[in-house]
């Protein structure tokens, strides 16, 4: 099975089946960037995360989410529905040459198809199965239901971000099914790894709210070693070190503490320090208990320059200040198009060639910049069932007519 | 030799020199620590504070199961002893600004040189090239710079992002990644890898879908709080419940879910108006709607009313602070919370890990080392300096 991505050869050689939906949909996406070859297994009709947005040319339709195209890029795509007999006997013939499963059904599904980890196993002693699941594989909550925001919730992030006049807000776009499938891509590699030892595959078991509880660097850690909540502070840092302060024409995002000096002679230059050249302000444990005036002067002088001026201005003095940019922004950055960040997609069937947004990490030996848009409904079909399990075309039209592809 | 020995797991057998500091490297390098691998830590006194002092919190959160060593690479004795643990080693992995290792002579090529088949990563906040390489970065920055900071906000006149340097996690997770991939291909193919990842590039895959939105669609983003447009779900929101700053999430994405929750409601006779009849318009009456529902939620506890609705099959949680988390039912019966004996902080308390494999892992785990504590060790058992020469590099403080 020569999959989209043969020519990136860093994990070449490793099959995945991809059952996902749109929590995990992103795991079998970064092995596929790194050459796995991944089918992406959706039922007749496509999956549902095809109706999440945005869309193409804002048209709702399942050929056109982004977030699908997105998740989804570098994989084939087949259908196959698993509820029907034949659909299942298709799905344990390609299990016997596919290293990887990820799914991401609700605890016991795959059980009650006879699809359970014990069974792909009998089938295949080498089968690594991932499931991705709201709350895990067991557990007195294994069977709640979730999604990105549930997960959020309950996973703690939500509490610490907003601030304290407004309701807890969840951060931007799914970041729960980003992580999770960070994490789930890793326990991959990992029990490949491990299965090159042993011989033998592994059931790995990642729930959404561990993967975000996993992620809030220094909240656990201020509660269990200083019994501190910590709560929302807007766009405050817990410890003071970052604030956001509007410009002449957006925000940016200040350090205050380092290099006080510096920040102080450099505003006092314009005229604008106030009295903050005051030798108290020296004091840094002055500054932490009066932080509220220092922002007050500070944003007096930051209003009278654009935010791309001081985002320079401060990088020049070594301060790690940054404009708080709008997308639209960041796809014009000059760091990430000097990089090469951005890379374009064929979709032929529209007749365009599409920007995506790229890799974070380039690889010295291995070039991945081969790229394919992510699959049409039932793409593969006839090239995987047909051409690799070699189903006739009767059969494959029996199948269809059965409703199983 | 048993009193050196570390945890076992996966990666066994594997050795990675941790040149990082604070938390996205030391992030990667616990990921490969917990599972096996022998992390040495390379720490001097001059920089072992702040967070990276041996008996706080934060460091030893981030830096269980690993061993440490003590090197000053102000002394030009440094960089021998540094190319000598390479040659042992299978793993570099670094968070310098671009310019140090190379300041040190101990860039990719100087380390490839005594170790062909080496992996080694270079995690900065910007990248190795590129105008803004040498830009300094810390999580929040690189937050601001990806549109997360702005699109994490209930309006674009007051953005907030996240409470936390969540980037820093996110690199550390793509580093642990991008090594294993590259541990594969070596096994393989016998060769080794530099890899050069970018933090800001990182915070960046994890809006994918709203940066291609900009790009194919070109048109701006707003800020949309805890309600995007994009997402097929109403009610779908953040709402008020019974006591001090406690609420709950209700996410319904389809017609079940909503009779379900009415149901759990009592079926109050709002419920069955016209205008919340199909999902898309109760998307368009939406305020409306969380109104009517936040009267609901507000006079009963979070908690017993996620559990009322996940009871009657809607998604919903407690919006959990760090103390419901640490007694959270789900967590404890998965024993999520690790205790480590540490011998200065005692019994200590982190987060395991969240990639669970048929067998536990977490059996022989130790808490994050003192400084310096393996110098013996690694010094002398492992790279075969003699006791009276490594003396002298203490005494000179290179070892220190």
């Amino acid at each position: 099975m020569n999959g989209a991505g043969e020519n990136n050869s860093l994990i070449k050689g490793i099959q995945v089946l991809d059952l996902a939906d749109e929590k995990a949909s992103y795991c079998s996406k970064l092995l596929a960037d790194m050459g796995a070859c991944v089918i992406k297994v959706e039922k007749p009709g496509g999956d549902a995360s095809r109706g999440i947005g945005p869309f193409w040319k804002d048209v709702p339709h399942p050929e056109r989410s982004l977030f699908f195209w997105y998740n989804n890029s570098n994989k084939l795509g087949i259908t196959l529905n698993l509820e029907k007999r034949a659909g299942r006997e298709i799905f344990c013939r390609l299990l016997e040459r596919t290293d990887i499963v990820v799914e991401t059904f609700p605890p016991g599904y795959l059980n009650r198809l006879g699809l359970d980890f014990e069974v792909l196993n009998t089938i295949n002693p080498r089968i690594i199965l991932v499931s991705v699941t709201g709350f895990g594989g067991d557990g007195p909550r294994s069977n709640h239901k979730s999604c990105d925001l549930v997960a959020s919730a309950v996973g703690g992030q939500m509490y610490v971000s907003g601030s304290p006049s407004t309701p807890p807000l969840k951060p931007f776009g799914e970041q729960s099914y980003f992580t999770a499938s960070l994490f789930a891509a890793i326990g991959i590699l990992l029990a490949i790894r491990k299965r090159n030892q042993s011989g033998k595959g592994d059931h790995i078991d990642i729930s959404l709210q561990e993967a975000v509880a996993s992620t809030l660097e220094h909240v656990m850690i201020r509660y269990f070693y200083d019994h501190i909540v910590p709560g929302r502070r807007g766009s405050l840092y817990w410890n003071n070190e970052f604030c956001i302060v509007p410009s002449k024409d957006g925000f940016i995002l200040l350090t205050l503490f380092q290099q006080w000096e510096t920040l102080v002679e450099l505003m006092e230059s314009e005229g604008m320090a106030e009295d903050l050249i005051d030798e108290k302000w020296k004091n840094e444990e002055y500054r932490r208990l009066h932080h509220d005036r220092i922002v007050e002067v500070v944003q007096r002088w930051t209003k009278t320059h654009t935010t791309s001026e001081l985002f320079e201005l401060g990088q020049l003095m070594h301060f790690p200040w940054a404009p708080v940019y709008p997308p639209q922004e960041v796809v014009e950055s000059p760091q990430l198009r000097a990089r090469g960040y951005f890379m374009d997609m064929d979709h032929p069937e529209i007749n365009a060639s599409l920007r995506y947004p790229g890799l974070p990490y380039t690889f010295s030996s291995v070039s991945l910049k081969r790229w394919r848009r992510a699959p049409l409904i039932g793409e593969d079909n006839a090239h995987i069932l047909g051409g690799e399990l070699g189903l006739t075309k009767k059969e494959m039209e029996t199948l269809s007519s059965e409703g199983a592809i | 030799m048993t009193e050196h020995a570390m945890n076992k797991g996966i990666l066994t057998g594997l050795r990675v020199l941790d040149f990082t500091r604070v938390l996205a490297g030391p992030y990667a390098t616990r990921l490969l620590a917990d599972f096996g691998a022998e992390v040495i830590k390379i720490q001097s006194k001059k920089t072992a504070s702040g967070a990276e002092t041996n008996t706080s919190g934060y460091f030893n959160t981030w830096n269980r199961n690993k061993r440490s060593v003590t090197l000053d690479m102000s002394y030009p004795e440094a960089r021998e002893i540094f190319l000598k643990l390479t040659t042992i080693s299978d793993i570099v992995i670094e968070n310098f600004s671009p310019r140090v290792m190379t300041n040190w002579g101990l860039d990719y090529e100087n380390l490839k040189a005594v170790k062909p088949d080496l992996i080694m990563v270079s995690m900065s906040g910007m990248g190795q090239t590129g105008p803004w390489r040498d830009y300094g970065a810390f999580g929040p920055t690189i937050q601001a710079l990806s549109g997360l900071t702005y699109l994490s906000a209930f309006d674009e006149n007051s953005p907030m992002g996240l409470g936390y340097a969540y980037a820093d996690v996110v690199a550390g997770l793509y580093a642990a990644l991008t090594v294993l991939a590259a541990l594969e291909y070596r096994d393989r193919r016998g060769i080794g890898q530099y890899i050069d990842l970018s933090e800001y590039e990182a915070a960046c895959t994890l809006l994918g879908p709203a940066l291609l939105d900009v790009l194919v669609n070109h048109k701006d983003i707003l800020p949309q709080g805890n309600q995007p447009d994009y997402m097929p779900a109403a009610p779908y929101g953040c709402y008020k419940c019974s006591g001090t700053d406690s609420w709950c999430v209700i996410a319904v994405c389809n017609e079940t879910e909503w009779e379900a929750l009415l149901k759990a409601m009592g079926n109050p006779e709002w419920g069955r108006e016209e205008k919340f009849s199909a999902l898309s318009d109760r998307k368009k009456c939406s305020r409306e709607l969380d109104e009517l529902l936040g009267e609901w939620t507000a006079k009963h506890k979070a908690e017993e009313l996620a559990d009322l609705l996940q009871e009657a099959g809607v998604p919903a949680g407690v919006v959990q602070n760090t103390e419901d988390l640490s007694k959270d039912p789900q967590l404890v019966a998965r024993d999520y919370f690790v205790r480590l004996e540490h011998p200065v902080l005692g019994a200590t308390i982190s987060d395991t890990s969240p990639i669970r494999f048929t067998e536990g892992t977490t059996g022989d785990w130790k808490a994050a080392p003192s400084l310096g504590q393996d110098n013996r060790y690694v010094y002398t058992e492992l790279l075969g300096i003699k006791e009276s020469e490594l003396s002298l590099y203490v005494e000179r403080g290179i070892v220190g």
